[in-house]
Protein backbone atom coordinates (compact mmCIF):
# COMPACT_ATOMS: atom_id res chain seq x y z
CA UNK A 1 0.00 0.00 0.00
CA UNK A 2 1.62 3.31 -1.03
CA UNK A 3 2.39 5.96 1.81
CA UNK A 4 -0.91 8.46 1.09
CA UNK A 5 -3.39 5.46 1.30
CA UNK A 6 -1.90 4.68 4.67
CA UNK A 7 -2.03 7.95 5.84
CA UNK A 8 -5.54 8.17 4.83
CA UNK A 9 -6.65 4.72 6.61
CA UNK A 10 -4.73 6.29 9.63
CA UNK A 11 -6.22 9.29 9.62
CA UNK A 12 -9.88 8.23 8.95
CA UNK A 13 -9.63 6.41 12.31
CA UNK A 14 -8.76 9.15 13.74
CA UNK A 15 -11.51 10.77 13.02
CA UNK A 16 -14.02 7.94 14.27
CA UNK A 17 -12.49 9.13 17.29
CA UNK A 18 -12.48 12.72 17.39
CA UNK A 19 -15.36 15.10 16.08
CA UNK A 20 -13.04 18.03 15.63
CA UNK A 21 -9.69 19.31 13.82
CA UNK A 22 -7.39 20.26 16.61
CA UNK A 23 -5.74 24.00 16.58
CA UNK A 24 -2.51 22.37 17.64
CA UNK A 25 -0.65 19.27 17.86
CA UNK A 26 2.36 18.77 19.94
CA UNK A 27 4.92 15.96 20.13
CA UNK A 28 5.87 15.38 23.71
CA UNK A 29 9.88 14.52 24.44
CA UNK A 30 11.46 12.33 26.85
CA UNK A 31 9.94 12.85 30.30
CA UNK A 32 7.42 15.57 28.98
CA UNK A 33 5.01 13.24 28.49
CA UNK A 34 3.27 14.91 31.82
CA UNK A 35 1.36 17.66 29.87
CA UNK A 36 -0.95 15.45 28.66
CA UNK A 37 -2.28 15.61 32.23
CA UNK A 38 -3.51 18.88 31.73
CA UNK A 39 -5.73 17.70 28.96
CA UNK A 40 -9.54 18.16 29.65
CA UNK A 41 -12.37 16.25 28.19
CA UNK A 42 -9.53 13.78 27.21
CA UNK A 43 -9.93 11.49 24.65
CA UNK A 44 -7.06 8.87 24.45
CA UNK A 45 -6.24 6.72 21.06
CA UNK A 46 -3.40 4.12 21.62
CA UNK A 47 -1.12 3.81 18.91
CA UNK A 48 -1.50 0.04 18.31
CA UNK A 49 -5.11 0.49 17.56
CA UNK A 50 -4.30 2.78 14.59
CA UNK A 51 -4.33 1.43 11.08
CA UNK A 52 -0.39 1.62 9.69
CA UNK A 53 1.09 2.85 13.45
CA UNK A 54 4.35 1.73 14.17
CA UNK A 55 5.30 0.78 18.12
CA UNK A 56 7.33 2.63 20.60
CA UNK A 57 9.54 0.90 21.86
CA UNK A 58 11.65 3.44 24.46
CA UNK A 59 11.20 3.62 28.33
CA UNK A 60 9.21 6.69 29.18
CA UNK A 61 7.56 7.24 26.13
CA UNK A 62 3.79 5.64 26.33
CA UNK A 63 2.88 5.38 22.41
CA UNK A 64 -0.61 7.42 22.62
CA UNK A 65 -2.60 10.23 21.26
CA UNK A 66 -3.83 12.32 23.88
CA UNK A 67 -6.89 14.70 22.47
CA UNK A 68 -9.08 17.16 24.30
CA UNK A 69 -8.90 20.89 25.39
CA UNK A 70 -6.57 22.97 26.22
CA UNK A 71 -6.45 26.45 27.45
CA UNK A 72 -9.40 27.59 24.91
CA UNK A 73 -7.58 25.26 22.38
CA UNK A 74 -8.02 21.56 20.32
CA UNK A 75 -5.15 19.78 21.08
CA UNK A 76 -3.99 16.20 19.70
CA UNK A 77 -1.15 15.37 22.06
CA UNK A 78 1.63 12.76 20.96
CA UNK A 79 2.66 10.86 23.92
CA UNK A 80 5.36 8.63 22.54
CA UNK A 81 7.39 9.11 19.22
CA UNK A 82 9.08 7.08 16.39
CA UNK A 83 12.66 7.53 16.82
CA UNK A 84 15.17 6.49 13.83
CA UNK A 85 17.63 4.69 16.17
CA UNK A 86 14.84 2.38 17.11
CA UNK A 87 15.20 1.01 13.77
CA UNK A 88 12.55 2.81 12.11
CA UNK A 89 12.86 3.94 8.13
CA UNK A 90 12.30 8.09 8.36
CA UNK A 91 9.43 7.30 6.70
CA UNK A 92 7.99 5.48 9.81
CA UNK A 93 9.48 8.08 12.30
CA UNK A 94 7.60 10.71 10.64
CA UNK A 95 4.52 8.73 9.29
CA UNK A 96 2.43 10.48 12.54
CA UNK A 97 3.10 14.33 11.07
CA UNK A 98 1.66 13.09 8.01
CA UNK A 99 -1.62 11.60 9.43
CA UNK A 100 -1.47 15.17 11.80
CA UNK A 101 -1.92 17.25 8.63
CA UNK A 102 -3.95 14.95 6.68
CA UNK A 103 -5.74 15.54 9.60
CA UNK A 104 -6.32 18.93 9.03
CA UNK A 105 -3.52 20.28 11.97
CA UNK A 106 -2.10 23.32 10.64
CA UNK A 107 0.37 24.08 13.85
CA UNK A 108 2.90 21.78 15.43
CA UNK A 109 4.93 21.93 18.18
CA UNK A 110 7.58 19.91 18.59
CA UNK A 111 9.52 18.87 22.23
CA UNK A 112 12.19 16.87 22.94
CA UNK A 113 15.15 16.20 25.66
CA UNK A 114 18.34 17.26 24.53
CA UNK A 115 22.27 17.48 25.54
CA UNK A 116 23.25 21.36 26.27
CA UNK A 117 26.08 22.14 23.68
CA UNK A 118 26.61 25.58 24.39
CA UNK A 119 28.39 26.24 27.33
CA UNK A 120 26.61 29.02 28.63
CA UNK A 121 23.65 26.57 29.22
CA UNK A 122 22.84 24.32 32.16
CA UNK A 123 20.33 21.73 32.83
CA UNK A 124 17.05 21.94 33.36
CA UNK A 125 17.23 24.82 30.59
CA UNK A 126 14.42 25.24 28.21
CA UNK A 127 15.75 26.16 24.77
CA UNK A 128 13.30 27.67 22.09
CA UNK A 129 15.09 26.06 18.56
CA UNK A 130 15.47 28.87 16.39
CA UNK A 131 17.09 26.26 13.58
CA UNK A 132 18.53 22.96 13.01
CA UNK A 133 21.39 21.04 11.47
CA UNK A 134 20.88 17.66 10.21
CA UNK A 135 23.47 15.48 11.01
CA UNK A 136 21.05 12.18 11.20
CA UNK A 137 22.84 11.10 7.86
CA UNK A 138 19.39 10.26 6.67
CA UNK A 139 16.04 12.14 5.18
CA UNK A 140 12.44 11.63 5.36
CA UNK A 141 12.01 12.92 1.93
CA UNK A 142 14.17 10.62 0.27
CA UNK A 143 11.99 9.37 -2.57
CA UNK A 144 9.14 9.58 -4.72
CA UNK A 145 7.81 12.99 -3.89
CA UNK A 146 4.07 13.04 -3.50
CA UNK A 147 2.93 16.31 -4.36
CA UNK A 148 -0.42 16.27 -2.45
CA UNK A 149 2.03 16.33 0.44
CA UNK A 150 4.56 19.05 -0.26
CA UNK A 151 6.88 20.31 -2.85
CA UNK A 152 10.15 18.38 -4.28
CA UNK A 153 12.24 20.99 -2.79
CA UNK A 154 11.00 22.46 0.19
CA UNK A 155 12.22 25.57 1.17
CA UNK A 156 13.79 25.73 4.88
CA UNK A 157 14.54 28.73 5.83
CA UNK A 158 11.93 29.47 8.06
CA UNK A 159 11.76 25.93 9.59
CA UNK A 160 10.96 27.11 12.95
CA UNK A 161 7.80 29.95 12.43
CA UNK A 162 9.34 33.19 13.01
CA UNK A 163 5.68 34.63 14.49
CA UNK A 164 5.60 31.09 17.18
CA UNK A 165 8.75 31.89 18.70
CA UNK A 166 7.81 35.60 19.52
CA UNK A 167 4.76 33.90 20.94
CA UNK A 168 7.04 31.69 23.24
CA UNK A 169 9.21 34.14 24.17
CA UNK A 170 6.67 36.41 25.25
CA UNK A 171 5.20 33.64 27.35
CA UNK A 172 7.98 32.90 28.71
CA UNK A 173 8.85 36.76 29.55
CA UNK A 174 5.40 37.06 31.39
CA UNK A 175 5.64 33.92 33.08
CA UNK A 176 9.11 34.91 34.13
CA UNK A 177 10.44 31.21 33.13
CA UNK A 178 14.28 31.62 31.84
CA UNK A 179 14.82 30.14 28.02
CA UNK A 180 17.65 30.37 25.89
CA UNK A 181 17.33 29.98 22.52
CA UNK A 182 20.00 27.87 19.92
CA UNK A 183 20.38 25.85 17.13
CA UNK A 184 18.93 22.04 17.54
CA UNK A 185 21.55 19.18 15.86
CA UNK A 186 20.29 15.68 15.47
CA UNK A 187 22.86 13.10 15.21
CA UNK A 188 21.28 9.35 15.03
CA UNK A 189 22.18 7.78 18.34
CA UNK A 190 21.43 5.68 20.10
CA UNK A 191 25.05 5.97 21.30
CA UNK A 192 25.15 9.29 23.27
CA UNK A 193 27.89 11.20 21.44
CA UNK A 194 31.67 11.37 22.03
CA UNK A 195 33.55 14.78 23.26
CA UNK A 196 35.17 14.96 19.93
CA UNK A 197 31.68 14.97 18.14
CA UNK A 198 30.21 17.93 20.61
CA UNK A 199 33.32 19.82 20.12
CA UNK A 200 32.39 19.19 16.24
CA UNK A 201 28.84 20.69 16.82
CA UNK A 202 29.72 23.60 18.45
CA UNK A 203 31.83 24.01 16.04
CA UNK A 204 29.30 23.87 13.27
CA UNK A 205 26.94 26.37 14.72
CA UNK A 206 24.81 23.41 17.17
CA UNK A 207 23.37 24.59 20.81
CA UNK A 208 22.26 21.57 21.48
CA UNK A 209 22.52 17.65 20.35
CA UNK A 210 19.89 15.12 20.39
CA UNK A 211 18.11 12.23 18.49
CA UNK A 212 14.81 13.15 16.99
CA UNK A 213 12.63 16.45 15.95
CA UNK A 214 14.43 17.03 12.77
CA UNK A 215 12.90 14.23 10.92
CA UNK A 216 9.36 15.60 11.96
CA UNK A 217 10.14 19.21 11.24
CA UNK A 218 11.24 18.49 8.05
CA UNK A 219 7.77 16.89 7.12
CA UNK A 220 5.59 19.29 8.82
CA UNK A 221 7.64 21.95 6.73
CA UNK A 222 7.17 19.57 3.18
CA UNK A 223 3.77 20.03 4.29
CA UNK A 224 3.59 23.79 4.95
CA UNK A 225 3.05 23.01 8.84
CA UNK A 226 3.98 25.99 11.34
CA UNK A 227 5.99 24.75 13.86
CA UNK A 228 7.46 25.47 16.93
CA UNK A 229 10.29 23.52 18.40
CA UNK A 230 11.64 23.38 22.39
CA UNK A 231 14.30 21.65 23.91
CA UNK A 232 14.80 20.46 27.41
CA UNK A 233 18.51 20.94 28.26
CA UNK A 234 18.47 17.47 30.50
CA UNK A 235 22.10 17.32 30.67
CA UNK A 236 25.61 18.42 29.43
CA UNK A 237 26.68 17.16 26.27
CA UNK A 238 29.56 14.20 26.78
CA UNK A 239 33.33 15.87 27.22
CA UNK A 240 31.66 19.13 28.97
CA UNK A 241 31.11 18.35 32.79
CA UNK A 242 34.08 15.35 33.57
CA UNK A 243 31.00 12.36 33.95
CA UNK A 244 29.04 9.86 32.43
CA UNK A 245 25.95 9.88 30.97
CA UNK A 246 22.81 8.09 31.27
CA UNK A 247 19.42 8.21 30.13
CA UNK A 248 17.93 7.96 34.05
CA UNK A 249 19.85 11.45 34.40
CA UNK A 250 17.88 12.41 31.27
CA UNK A 251 14.53 11.05 32.84
CA UNK A 252 14.89 12.55 35.95
CA UNK A 253 16.33 16.31 34.80
CA UNK A 254 12.65 16.99 32.75
CA UNK A 255 10.74 15.74 35.46
CA UNK A 256 12.69 18.41 37.80
CA UNK A 257 11.49 21.05 35.05
CA UNK A 258 7.73 20.03 33.77
CA UNK A 259 6.40 22.58 36.03
CA UNK A 260 7.85 25.39 33.66
CA UNK A 261 7.66 23.35 30.96
CA UNK A 262 4.19 22.75 31.32
CA UNK A 263 3.58 26.99 32.34
CA UNK A 264 5.41 27.32 29.12
CA UNK A 265 3.61 25.23 26.33
CA UNK A 266 0.30 26.41 27.96
CA UNK A 267 0.79 29.58 27.53
CA UNK A 268 1.51 29.36 24.44
CA UNK A 269 -1.20 27.23 23.55
CA UNK A 270 -2.60 29.93 24.56
CA UNK A 271 -1.77 33.28 23.15
CA UNK A 272 -1.49 31.49 19.35
CA UNK B 1 17.63 -17.20 11.60
CA UNK B 2 17.80 -14.01 14.70
CA UNK B 3 20.87 -12.30 15.86
CA UNK B 4 21.39 -13.78 19.30
CA UNK B 5 20.77 -17.38 17.29
CA UNK B 6 23.72 -16.53 14.84
CA UNK B 7 25.75 -15.17 18.16
CA UNK B 8 25.34 -17.90 19.89
CA UNK B 9 26.05 -20.74 16.84
CA UNK B 10 29.34 -18.80 16.29
CA UNK B 11 30.18 -18.72 19.72
CA UNK B 12 29.56 -22.65 20.45
CA UNK B 13 32.24 -22.82 17.13
CA UNK B 14 34.92 -21.25 18.39
CA UNK B 15 34.74 -21.92 22.20
CA UNK B 16 35.55 -25.73 21.17
CA UNK B 17 38.66 -24.45 19.71
CA UNK B 18 40.01 -21.91 22.53
CA UNK B 19 40.70 -23.66 25.69
CA UNK B 20 41.29 -20.18 27.83
CA UNK B 21 39.47 -16.91 27.70
CA UNK B 22 41.88 -14.36 25.78
CA UNK B 23 43.30 -12.02 28.03
CA UNK B 24 42.72 -9.40 25.25
CA UNK B 25 41.67 -8.85 21.39
CA UNK B 26 43.50 -7.51 18.77
CA UNK B 27 41.86 -5.99 15.25
CA UNK B 28 44.80 -5.79 12.81
CA UNK B 29 44.17 -2.96 10.03
CA UNK B 30 45.24 -3.01 6.61
CA UNK B 31 48.86 -3.65 6.08
CA UNK B 32 49.70 -4.45 9.93
CA UNK B 33 49.13 -8.28 10.15
CA UNK B 34 52.29 -8.96 10.22
CA UNK B 35 51.79 -8.89 14.28
CA UNK B 36 49.97 -12.41 13.79
CA UNK B 37 53.59 -14.05 13.00
CA UNK B 38 54.84 -13.34 16.40
CA UNK B 39 51.84 -15.20 17.97
CA UNK B 40 53.10 -17.86 19.66
CA UNK B 41 50.81 -21.38 20.11
CA UNK B 42 48.97 -20.81 17.30
CA UNK B 43 45.78 -21.61 16.55
CA UNK B 44 44.07 -20.60 13.37
CA UNK B 45 40.28 -20.24 12.13
CA UNK B 46 39.54 -19.04 9.04
CA UNK B 47 36.48 -17.19 9.07
CA UNK B 48 34.61 -19.36 6.04
CA UNK B 49 34.43 -22.03 9.22
CA UNK B 50 32.65 -19.63 11.21
CA UNK B 51 29.21 -19.79 11.77
CA UNK B 52 27.25 -16.82 10.12
CA UNK B 53 30.88 -15.16 9.65
CA UNK B 54 30.80 -12.63 6.54
CA UNK B 55 33.79 -12.80 3.81
CA UNK B 56 36.66 -10.58 4.03
CA UNK B 57 37.00 -9.10 0.23
CA UNK B 58 39.80 -6.71 0.70
CA UNK B 59 43.57 -7.23 -0.99
CA UNK B 60 45.65 -7.13 1.70
CA UNK B 61 43.54 -8.27 4.30
CA UNK B 62 43.71 -12.19 5.41
CA UNK B 63 40.29 -13.27 6.92
CA UNK B 64 41.23 -15.45 9.89
CA UNK B 65 41.32 -15.38 13.69
CA UNK B 66 44.50 -16.49 14.99
CA UNK B 67 44.33 -17.44 18.78
CA UNK B 68 47.53 -17.81 20.99
CA UNK B 69 50.39 -16.34 23.37
CA UNK B 70 52.21 -13.19 22.75
CA UNK B 71 54.35 -13.15 26.26
CA UNK B 72 52.54 -15.00 28.82
CA UNK B 73 48.88 -13.40 27.70
CA UNK B 74 46.22 -14.66 25.57
CA UNK B 75 45.14 -13.14 22.77
CA UNK B 76 42.87 -13.46 19.69
CA UNK B 77 43.90 -11.28 16.82
CA UNK B 78 41.84 -10.57 14.29
CA UNK B 79 43.56 -10.73 10.64
CA UNK B 80 41.07 -9.33 8.55
CA UNK B 81 37.71 -7.31 9.38
CA UNK B 82 34.90 -6.15 7.70
CA UNK B 83 34.16 -2.59 6.46
CA UNK B 84 31.24 -0.63 5.46
CA UNK B 85 32.65 0.39 2.35
CA UNK B 86 32.47 -3.36 1.13
CA UNK B 87 28.25 -3.31 1.41
CA UNK B 88 28.38 -5.22 4.84
CA UNK B 89 25.38 -4.03 7.23
CA UNK B 90 26.72 -2.05 10.27
CA UNK B 91 25.26 -5.25 12.50
CA UNK B 92 27.45 -7.44 10.35
CA UNK B 93 30.92 -5.38 10.18
CA UNK B 94 30.40 -5.66 14.20
CA UNK B 95 29.48 -9.51 14.21
CA UNK B 96 32.88 -10.40 15.20
CA UNK B 97 33.03 -8.03 17.91
CA UNK B 98 30.21 -9.70 19.09
CA UNK B 99 31.42 -13.26 19.28
CA UNK B 100 34.78 -11.73 20.72
CA UNK B 101 32.91 -10.64 24.00
CA UNK B 102 30.88 -13.77 23.79
CA UNK B 103 34.04 -15.48 24.80
CA UNK B 104 34.36 -13.45 27.51
CA UNK B 105 37.17 -10.88 26.26
CA UNK B 106 37.15 -7.65 27.90
CA UNK B 107 39.46 -5.57 26.17
CA UNK B 108 40.20 -4.96 22.74
CA UNK B 109 43.30 -3.15 20.74
CA UNK B 110 41.62 -1.63 17.42
CA UNK B 111 43.97 -0.57 14.85
CA UNK B 112 43.48 0.59 11.05
CA UNK B 113 45.54 2.33 8.39
CA UNK B 114 44.42 6.39 8.36
CA UNK B 115 45.22 9.67 6.50
CA UNK B 116 46.96 12.24 8.51
CA UNK B 117 45.36 15.17 8.98
CA UNK B 118 47.31 17.36 11.52
CA UNK B 119 50.19 18.94 10.16
CA UNK B 120 52.51 17.65 13.12
CA UNK B 121 51.79 14.29 11.83
CA UNK B 122 54.12 12.62 8.97
CA UNK B 123 53.26 9.32 7.13
CA UNK B 124 54.97 6.37 8.68
CA UNK B 125 53.99 8.22 12.84
CA UNK B 126 51.09 5.48 15.05
CA UNK B 127 48.46 7.87 16.25
CA UNK B 128 47.33 6.64 19.83
CA UNK B 129 43.46 7.46 19.37
CA UNK B 130 42.24 9.52 21.99
CA UNK B 131 38.38 9.84 20.55
CA UNK B 132 36.64 9.75 17.35
CA UNK B 133 33.90 11.34 15.33
CA UNK B 134 31.53 9.57 13.01
CA UNK B 135 30.70 10.16 10.25
CA UNK B 136 29.51 7.04 8.49
CA UNK B 137 26.11 8.49 8.70
CA UNK B 138 24.92 5.24 9.98
CA UNK B 139 25.32 2.95 13.88
CA UNK B 140 25.57 -0.17 14.47
CA UNK B 141 22.87 0.10 17.44
CA UNK B 142 20.25 1.60 15.18
CA UNK B 143 17.05 -1.02 15.61
CA UNK B 144 16.11 -3.27 19.01
CA UNK B 145 18.06 -2.99 21.84
CA UNK B 146 19.97 -6.26 23.42
CA UNK B 147 20.15 -5.91 27.15
CA UNK B 148 22.13 -8.15 27.76
CA UNK B 149 24.59 -6.94 25.40
CA UNK B 150 24.46 -2.99 26.51
CA UNK B 151 21.67 0.10 27.85
CA UNK B 152 19.40 1.80 25.18
CA UNK B 153 21.82 5.00 25.51
CA UNK B 154 25.25 3.78 25.89
CA UNK B 155 27.77 6.58 27.21
CA UNK B 156 30.98 7.27 24.87
CA UNK B 157 32.72 9.66 27.19
CA UNK B 158 35.59 7.69 27.71
CA UNK B 159 35.35 5.49 24.23
CA UNK B 160 38.96 5.19 24.08
CA UNK B 161 40.04 3.77 28.00
CA UNK B 162 42.15 6.26 30.02
CA UNK B 163 43.83 3.29 31.73
CA UNK B 164 44.68 1.72 28.68
CA UNK B 165 45.60 4.64 26.44
CA UNK B 166 47.99 5.77 29.56
CA UNK B 167 49.45 1.70 29.10
CA UNK B 168 50.14 2.47 25.61
CA UNK B 169 52.07 5.77 26.11
CA UNK B 170 54.13 4.56 28.90
CA UNK B 171 55.44 1.64 26.58
CA UNK B 172 55.59 3.49 24.10
CA UNK B 173 58.14 5.47 26.22
CA UNK B 174 59.40 2.51 27.34
CA UNK B 175 60.28 1.52 23.97
CA UNK B 176 61.51 5.16 23.06
CA UNK B 177 59.02 4.59 19.46
CA UNK B 178 57.68 8.22 18.68
CA UNK B 179 53.71 8.66 19.01
CA UNK B 180 50.78 10.54 18.03
CA UNK B 181 47.61 11.15 19.99
CA UNK B 182 44.21 12.55 17.97
CA UNK B 183 41.00 11.91 17.27
CA UNK B 184 40.13 9.79 14.69
CA UNK B 185 37.31 9.92 12.25
CA UNK B 186 35.94 7.68 10.03
CA UNK B 187 33.92 8.30 6.82
CA UNK B 188 32.21 5.65 4.74
CA UNK B 189 34.67 5.38 1.99
CA UNK B 190 35.39 4.06 -0.34
CA UNK B 191 36.85 6.43 -2.39
CA UNK B 192 39.42 8.84 -0.64
CA UNK B 193 38.64 12.27 0.77
CA UNK B 194 38.41 15.46 -1.61
CA UNK B 195 40.54 18.35 -0.74
CA UNK B 196 37.34 20.39 0.07
CA UNK B 197 36.05 17.26 2.35
CA UNK B 198 39.49 17.09 4.08
CA UNK B 199 39.46 20.91 4.64
CA UNK B 200 36.03 20.59 6.69
CA UNK B 201 37.33 17.36 8.43
CA UNK B 202 40.37 19.71 9.91
CA UNK B 203 37.75 21.80 10.59
CA UNK B 204 35.75 19.74 12.96
CA UNK B 205 38.87 18.48 14.96
CA UNK B 206 39.94 15.47 12.74
CA UNK B 207 43.72 14.59 13.41
CA UNK B 208 43.24 11.25 11.54
CA UNK B 209 40.75 9.89 8.89
CA UNK B 210 39.52 6.33 7.70
CA UNK B 211 37.38 4.23 7.00
CA UNK B 212 36.85 1.92 9.78
CA UNK B 213 37.33 1.08 13.68
CA UNK B 214 34.42 3.62 14.82
CA UNK B 215 31.24 0.90 14.26
CA UNK B 216 33.70 -1.24 16.59
CA UNK B 217 34.46 0.93 19.19
CA UNK B 218 30.39 1.60 19.38
CA UNK B 219 30.14 -2.23 19.57
CA UNK B 220 33.14 -2.80 21.99
CA UNK B 221 31.58 0.40 24.19
CA UNK B 222 27.98 -0.99 23.89
CA UNK B 223 29.66 -4.25 25.74
CA UNK B 224 31.26 -2.38 27.98
CA UNK B 225 34.74 -3.60 27.20
CA UNK B 226 37.47 -1.61 27.50
CA UNK B 227 39.45 -0.53 24.16
CA UNK B 228 42.47 1.08 22.87
CA UNK B 229 42.77 2.52 19.57
CA UNK B 230 45.96 2.60 17.30
CA UNK B 231 46.38 4.65 13.73
CA UNK B 232 49.02 4.05 11.67
CA UNK B 233 49.00 7.28 9.42
CA UNK B 234 50.25 5.69 5.85
CA UNK B 235 49.81 9.07 4.01
CA UNK B 236 49.07 12.99 4.39
CA UNK B 237 46.01 13.89 4.03
CA UNK B 238 46.41 17.50 4.14
CA UNK B 239 43.98 19.48 1.61
CA UNK B 240 46.78 21.85 -0.08
CA UNK B 241 49.15 19.38 -0.57
CA UNK B 242 47.53 16.25 -1.42
CA UNK B 243 49.13 13.36 -3.87
CA UNK B 244 47.39 11.27 -5.83
CA UNK B 245 47.09 8.16 -3.41
CA UNK B 246 47.08 4.67 -4.09
CA UNK B 247 46.43 1.45 -1.86
CA UNK B 248 49.83 -0.05 -2.81
CA UNK B 249 51.44 3.17 -1.39
CA UNK B 250 49.25 2.74 1.88
CA UNK B 251 49.90 -0.53 2.17
CA UNK B 252 54.12 -0.06 1.50
CA UNK B 253 54.05 2.24 4.01
CA UNK B 254 52.41 0.56 6.36
CA UNK B 255 55.09 -2.15 5.64
CA UNK B 256 57.73 0.15 6.76
CA UNK B 257 55.75 1.19 9.50
CA UNK B 258 55.27 -2.56 10.68
CA UNK B 259 58.42 -2.71 12.75
CA UNK B 260 57.03 0.18 15.59
CA UNK B 261 53.77 -1.58 15.41
CA UNK B 262 54.79 -4.94 16.19
CA UNK B 263 56.86 -3.73 18.62
CA UNK B 264 54.72 -1.01 20.15
CA UNK B 265 51.82 -3.89 20.33
CA UNK B 266 53.81 -6.47 22.13
CA UNK B 267 54.65 -4.26 24.40
CA UNK B 268 51.44 -3.04 25.88
CA UNK B 269 50.01 -6.88 25.96
CA UNK B 270 53.30 -7.58 27.77
CA UNK B 271 52.02 -4.44 30.53
CA UNK B 272 48.92 -5.12 30.22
Amino acid sequence: MDEMAMVKESCDYLKGCIDYIPDVAVILGSGLGSLSEEVTNKNIIKYENIPHFPKSTVVGHAGQFACGDLCGKKVIMMQGRFHYYEGYDMKRVTFPVRVLKYLGVNTIIVTNAAGGVNTNFKPGDLMIIEDHINLSGNNPLIGENIDEMGPRFPDMSCAYNKELIKIAKGVAKEEKINVVSGVYCMMSGPTYETPAEVKMVRTLGGDAVGMSTVPEVIVANHQGMKVLGISCITNMASGILDQPLNHEEVIETSNKVKDKFIRLVKGIIKQM
Amino acid sequence: MGYLDMLHEANVFLKKQIKTVPDVAVILGTGLGSLSDYIENKTVIKYTDIPHFPKSTVPGHAGEFIIGNIYNKNIIAMNGRFHYYEGYSMEQVTFPVRVIKSLGVQKIIVTNASGGMNPDFKAGDLMFITDHINMMGDNPLIGKNYEEFGPRFPDMSNAYDKQFLNIGLNTAKELSIPVQKGVYVALTGPMYETPAELKMLRLIGADAVGMSTVPEVIVANHANMKVLGISCITDMAIPDNLKPLDHERVIATAEKAKNNFVSLVKGIIKNM
